[in-house]
C-alpha cells in the first residue's frame, strides 16, 4: 500500500504554455512535487524514477494521446496502481462515458481555474483512497 | 350459296305449279259453266223439237179424210191453221243458237220435206176439190176415179214425205238425246274434277297452313334470335362497328355509341377512318381488315376520335365474315385509356423501383425475400439471385442486439410499421449504417401478404456527420487550449503567488499574451475557412502581378522569418507574372506557405522562393530545408486541423488551417496546390494559377474561373 497522502503526480502534456501553468499551479499553489512531460515517450523516461502518486494526463496530444499514454503508463509497475485524472478541453457529449470505460478516475476540463485545480486534485485523490479503502472491506 | 339456290328453285317449282293449278282449275270452271249452259239450250232444243212431233202430225191429218167427209173447205183451213202451227214450232227451233249440236242439215231437209208435205197436202186437197166438182156434175166415173186414183198417189206420196219428217224430228230429237247424254257425262267428268281440285285445294291449303305455320314460327323463330343477337351484341363491353366494303360503318353497337360518343344515325354511312385520329389511320390502313377472312387484324395503339374531337386510346380487332352472301367488316373496338393509364402508371413504378437510389426489399409473408432492385444491389452487394427465397437475416451484422429485432417485428406487426436505423453487413463483409423503413402489405381482407423494406445507405451521412461533429470538437478544443493558458495564466498572476518570481510572472504575461495573439489567428482561420466552405467569401477578380506579389509577401516575411533565425530567399524575381486573382487572398496563400515553411525549417534554414512558367501557369514555390512530410501524412496535409507534428506547430504558433486555407483559395480561383517531400532534406510547397491571356477581360476571365471552379465569383 502506497502513502495515503499525494505528493508526487506525474502530468503528460503536449501544450508547454499550459504544461507551464498547471504544473506552476499544482506546485504553488498545492505543494506537490510535478513531473511535466511533453509527451508519452518522456513520460515513459521517468515514470519508474518518478514513482507517482497520481497520473494527470492531457487527452488530445499528437502521436501517442491521453488514453494511449494511459495504458502505456499502466504497463509499469510504477504507475500501475496511481489513480489517474484527465485534464482536458475534449468534452463533447458522451467523451465522459468514455473515459470512465477506460479506467479514468476522474476528468477535469480546460480552462480550469489555477487556484483550485490543486484543491480538486486534493478531493479526487481522497475520494480514490476512500473508494480504495471501501473496496479493501 | 348454294343453300340459296335450292331455294330460289323451290320458289319458282311452286310458283308454276300453282299457276298450273289455277289454269286448271279456271278451264275446268269454265268448261262446267259451259256444258251447263249448253245443256240447259240443248235442253230446250230437244223441248222444242218434241214440240214438233204434234203439228208436224195434224199437218197429215187434212188430207187423209178428205176423200171420206167431202170438206174440203174445212180440210183447207184445218191445213192453214196447222201449217201455222208447225210454222211456230219450227221457228222456235232457230233460237237456239248456243247449242254445239249443229242441226241445219236437219232444218233443211224437215223443211223440204214441210214444203214438199204442203204442196202435196195442197194438191190432194186440190184434187179432192176437183173430184167433188166432177161428182157433183156427174161426169164420166172415170174421170172421177182417175182423179180419186191421182188423189190416192198424191196422199200416199205426201204420207211418205211425212214418214220422212217424222224420221228428220225423231233423229234430231236422237241426236240432241245423245249430246244431252253427252253433255251430262261431261259435266259429271268436270264436276268430279272439281271435287279432286276442292280436295287437292283443301289439303294443299292444309298442307300450307302447316308449312307457313311452321316458316312463320321460324321466321319468328329467326327474328328474335336476331333481336336477342342484338340485345347481346348492343350489351357487349367492346365497342362493335360494322362497316361494308367500301369501308362505310352500317351499324354501332352500344358501347360503340358511348364510345365515339355518336348516335348510331349520325355515323351510318360514313366510313370508318372518321372514327380515328388522322395520325393513326395510316396504322388502320396497313392492317387492312377487308382481307382478315380467315385471322382477325389487330392495332393495339390506335387513338380513337369522338365526337367532340376529343381522343381516347383504343385496341382495334377487325375480321370480314359474309352476310347472306355479303362481306361485312366487323370492327371490335377496346378503349384502353384505363388500361394504357394504369400500365404508364405501372411503367412508373417499375421504373422507380428499378432507378431509385433507395434500395427496396420485398419478402413474403414468411419474410422470404421476394424481389429486390439494383439499388438495393449497389448498397448490399447482392445480387437479386443471391438473394431471392432468403431470409433477411443474411443482411445483420450482429451489431444489433436480439431485443432490438423483437421490438422491430412487434411494431411491425401492432402497427405494420418500423423505421430507424440499423447497421448491416455487405455481400464484402463492410458493415454500413442503413436507414430502414419497414411497412407490411395487406390484402383486401386485412392479411399480410408482403413486407417491403426501403433503405438507403446513410454511411457517408453518418461519416460527414462524424466529420462535423469531430470538426466541432476539435475548433473546440483549439479555442479552449489557448484560452486555457491565457486564464491560467491570468489566475496565476491575479492570485499573486509567482509574485515572489519575476521570471515566472514575466513568463506567465508571455504566455497570456502569445496565446491571446493565437486566438485571434484562430479564430481568423476558422472564420476564413467556415467562409469559404459556405461559399461566402468574396473574391475581388483583378489582373494580379503575381511576380511582384511574391517580392512583397518574402519581403513582409523577413522579420517573421528571422525570430526563429530563418532566411527568406527569392530566387528568380519575375517583373511582370500576370494572373487573374484577388491580391489579398493571393496574399494570404503566400504569407501561409512562407510561415509554414518558416515553422518547419531548422534554425539557419533557407527557404527559397521561385516565380517560373510553363506555356499556361505561373507557378510559385516555396521549398524549406526542414524535416519533410512523412508519407503517412500525405493525404492529411491539406485538411483542416493536420498535425504531423502539432508538438513543433504549437511552439511556433499555427493554428493547423493555413494550408487548407490555401488550397480552399487557389481552388476557387481555377489553380492548383501541392507539395513534394524528401524527408529528412526538403518540403516544397507549389501553387499554379493560369498566365493572364492578354485578350481577357477582367469578366470573361472571372467567367473562366467561375466555370472551373464550379461557382460564381463576382467580379467587380
Amino acid at each position: 500500500m502506497r502513502n495515503d497522502s499525494l505528493h508526487k503526480i506525474l502530468y503528460v502534456e503536449d501544450d508547454a504554455d499550459i504544461r507551464k501553468i498547471v504544473s506552476m499551479s499544482l506546485e504553488m499553489v498545492g505543494d506537490y512535487t510535478v513531473a511535466a512531460c511533453g509527451s508519452c515517450s518522456d513520460a515513459l523516461e521517468v515514470v519508474d524514477d518518478f514513482g507517482p502518486d497520481l497520473l494527470l494526463l492531457d487527452v488530445m496530444m499528437p502521436e501517442v494521446d491521453g488514453p494511449a499514454t494511459l495504458r502505456a503508463l499502466r504497463s509499469r509497475e510504477s504507475a500501475a496502481g496511481a489513480p489517474a485524472v484527465f485534464i482536458t478541453a475534449k468534452v463533447q457529449a458522451g467523451d465522459m462515458a468514455h473515459y470512465k470505460r477506460l479506467g479514468v478516475f476522474d476528468v477535469i476540463v480546460k480552462p480550469f481555474d489555477p487556484m483550485s485545480l490543486s484543491d480538486r486534485i486534493g478531493q479526487i485523490w481522497q475520494q480514490f483512497r476512500s473508494d480504495a479503502h471501501d473496496d479493501a472491506g | 350459296m348454294i343453300k340459296q339456290e335450292r331455294h330460289t328453285l323451290a320458289y319458282g317449282v311452286a310458283g308454276l305449279l300453282i299457276l298450273t293449278f289455277f289454269v286448271w282449275t279456271f278451264n275446268l270452271l269454265f268448261g262446267i259453266q259451259n256444258h251447263w249452259a249448253e245443256s240447259n239450250s240443248v235442253t230446250a232444243m230437244d223441248k222444242d223439237v218434241h214440240a214438233l212431233f204434234d203439228p208436224w202430225r195434224n199437218l197429215n191429218r187434212p188430207g187423209n179424210d178428205v176423200l171420206e167427209n167431202y170438206e174440203v173447205a174445212a180440210q183447207q183451213q184445218a191445213l192453214g191453221r196447222h201449217l201455222q202451227e208447225y210454222r211456230q214450232a219450227r221457228g222456235r227451233l232457230d233460237m237456239h243458237s248456243r247449242s254445239q249440236v249443229d242441226l241445219s242439215d236437219y232444218y233443211r231437209d224437215m223443211d223440204a220435206v214441210a214444203l214438199e208435205v204442203e204442196t202435196l197436202a195442197r194438191r190432194v186437197l186440190d184434187l179432192a176439190e176437183e173430184r167433188e166438182s166432177l161428182r157433183l156434175a156427174a161426169a164420166d166415173p172415170a174421170q172421177i176415179s182417175a182423179a180419186e186414183t191421182e188423189a190416192a198417189t198424191t196422199m200416199a206420196q205426201m204420207d211418205q214425205a211425212f214418214q220422212s219428217g217424222l224420221e228428220i224430228i225423231a233423229g234430231m230429237d236422237q241426236l240432241l238425246d245423245q249430246r244431252l247424254l253427252d253433255l251430262d257425262a261431261a259435266r259429271r267428268v268436270g264436276v268430279r274434277s272439281l271435287y279432286l281440285i276442292v280436295i287437292v285445294a283443301l289439303f294443299s291449303s292444309a298442307l300450307s297452313l302447316v308449312l307457313l305455320r311452321r316458316t312463320s314460327a321460324q321466321g319468328e323463330a329467326l327474328r328474335s334470335g336476331s333481336q336477342r343477337l342484338n340485345a347481346i351484341v348492343d350489351n357487349v363491353v367492346d365497342g362493335v362497328v360494322t362497316v361494308d366494303e367500301r369501308g362505310n360503318v352500317e351499324s354501332l353497337n352500344r358501347t360503340a355509341e358511348s364510345m365515339f360518343d355518336y348516335s348510331s344515325d349520325s355515323v351510318v354511312g360514313w366510313n370508318f377512318r372518321r372514327l380515328i385520329q388522322p395520325e393513326s389511320r395510316p396504322l388502320y390502313d396497313a392492317a387492312d381488315f377487308q382481307s382478315r377472312s380467315q385471322s382477325p387484324g389487330r392495332i393495339s395503339e390506335a387513338t380513337g376520335m369522338r365526337s367532340d374531337g376529343s381522343a381516347f386510346a383504343m385496341e382495334l380487332e377487325g375480321t370480314r365474315i359474309s352476310v347472306e352472301g355479303r362481306p361485312i367488316i366487323i370492327h371490335i373496338v377496346r378503349d384502353v385509356t384505363e388500361r394504357k393509364r394504369s400500365e404508364k402508371r405501372l411503367q412508373l413504378a417499375a421504373t422507380v423501383f428499378e432507378n431509385t437510389s433507395e434500395g427496396i426489399m420485398i419478402t413474403d409473408r414468411d419474410a422470404r425475400i421476394q424481389s429486390t432492385n439494383p439499388a438495393f444491389t449497389a448498397i448490399t452487394g447482392f445480387a437479386p439471385e443471391e438473394v431471392l427465397g432468403q431470409n433477411p437475416r443474411i443482411l445483420q451484422s450482429g451489431m444489433q442486439t436480439r431485443e432490438f429485432y423483437e421490438a422491430m417485428w412487434k411494431s411491425i406487426s401492432d402497427t405494420g410499421h418500423w423505421h430507424g436505423e440499423i447497421i448491416n453487413r455487405r455481400k464484402n463483409g463492410e458493415d454500413y449504417t442503413q436507414w430502414l423503413n419497414i411497412n407490411s402489405v395487406k390484402d383486401g381482407s386485412g392479411q399480410v401478404t408482403h413486407y417491403v423494406g426501403v433503405t438507403f445507405d446513410i454511411s457517408e451521412l453518418k461519416a460527414s456527420e462524424r466529420i462535423k461533429d469531430e470538426f466541432i470538437a476539435t475548433v473546440s478544443h483549439e479555442l479552449r487550449t489557448p484560452l486555457t493558458s491565457i486564464h491560467g495564466s491570468l489566475s496565476l498572476l491575479d492570485s499573486g503567488v509567482p509574485a515572489k518570481s519575476p521570471e515566472k510572472s514575466a513568463d506567465l504575461i508571455r504566455i497570456a499574451k502569445d496565446n491571446s495573439q493565437r486566438l485571434v489567428r484562430l479564430i481568423d482561420d476558422i472564420l476564413s475557412i467556415a467562409k469559404i466552405e459556405s461559399e461566402k467569401m468574396k473574391f475581388h477578380l483583378r489582373p494580379v502581378n503575381l511576380g511582384k506579389l511574391v517580392m512583397d509577401a518574402v519581403e513582409a516575411n523577413q522579420d517573421y522569418a528571422q525570430q526563429f533565425g530563418v532566411h527568406l530567399q527569392l530566387d528568380t524575381g519575375v517583373e511582370n507574372a500576370w494572373v487573374l486573382g484577388d491580391k489579398d487572398r493571393l496574399m494570404q496563400v503566400l504569407t501561409n506557405l512562407l510561415s509554414n515553411a518558416v515553422k518547419h525549417s531548422p534554425e539557419d534554414g533557407v527557404i527559397r522562393v521561385e516565380t517560373v512558367h510553363n506555356d499556361a501557369y505561373w507557378r510559385v514555390t516555396v521549398t524549406d530545408n526542414g524535416a519533410g512530410i512523412p508519407e503517412s501524412f500525405y493525404d492529411e496535409v491539406f485538411k483542416k486541423f493536420a498535425q504531423a507534428d502539432a508538438t513543433d506547430r504549437r511552439k511556433r504558433g499555427g493554428t493547423g488551417l493555413g494550408l487548407s486555407i490555401s488550397k480552399a483559395i487557389i481552388d476557387r480561383l481555377g489553380g492548383r496546390i501541392a507539395f513534394e517531400s524528401v524527408p529528412g532534406v526538403r518540403t516544397c510547397f507549389y501553387f499554379e494559377l493560369p498566365i493572364m491571356q492578354p485578350h481577357w477581360d477582367v469578366e470573361a476571365g472571372a467567367e473562366r474561373i467561375a466555370a472551373s471552379a464550379g461557382f460564381a465569383a463576382h467580379a467587380d
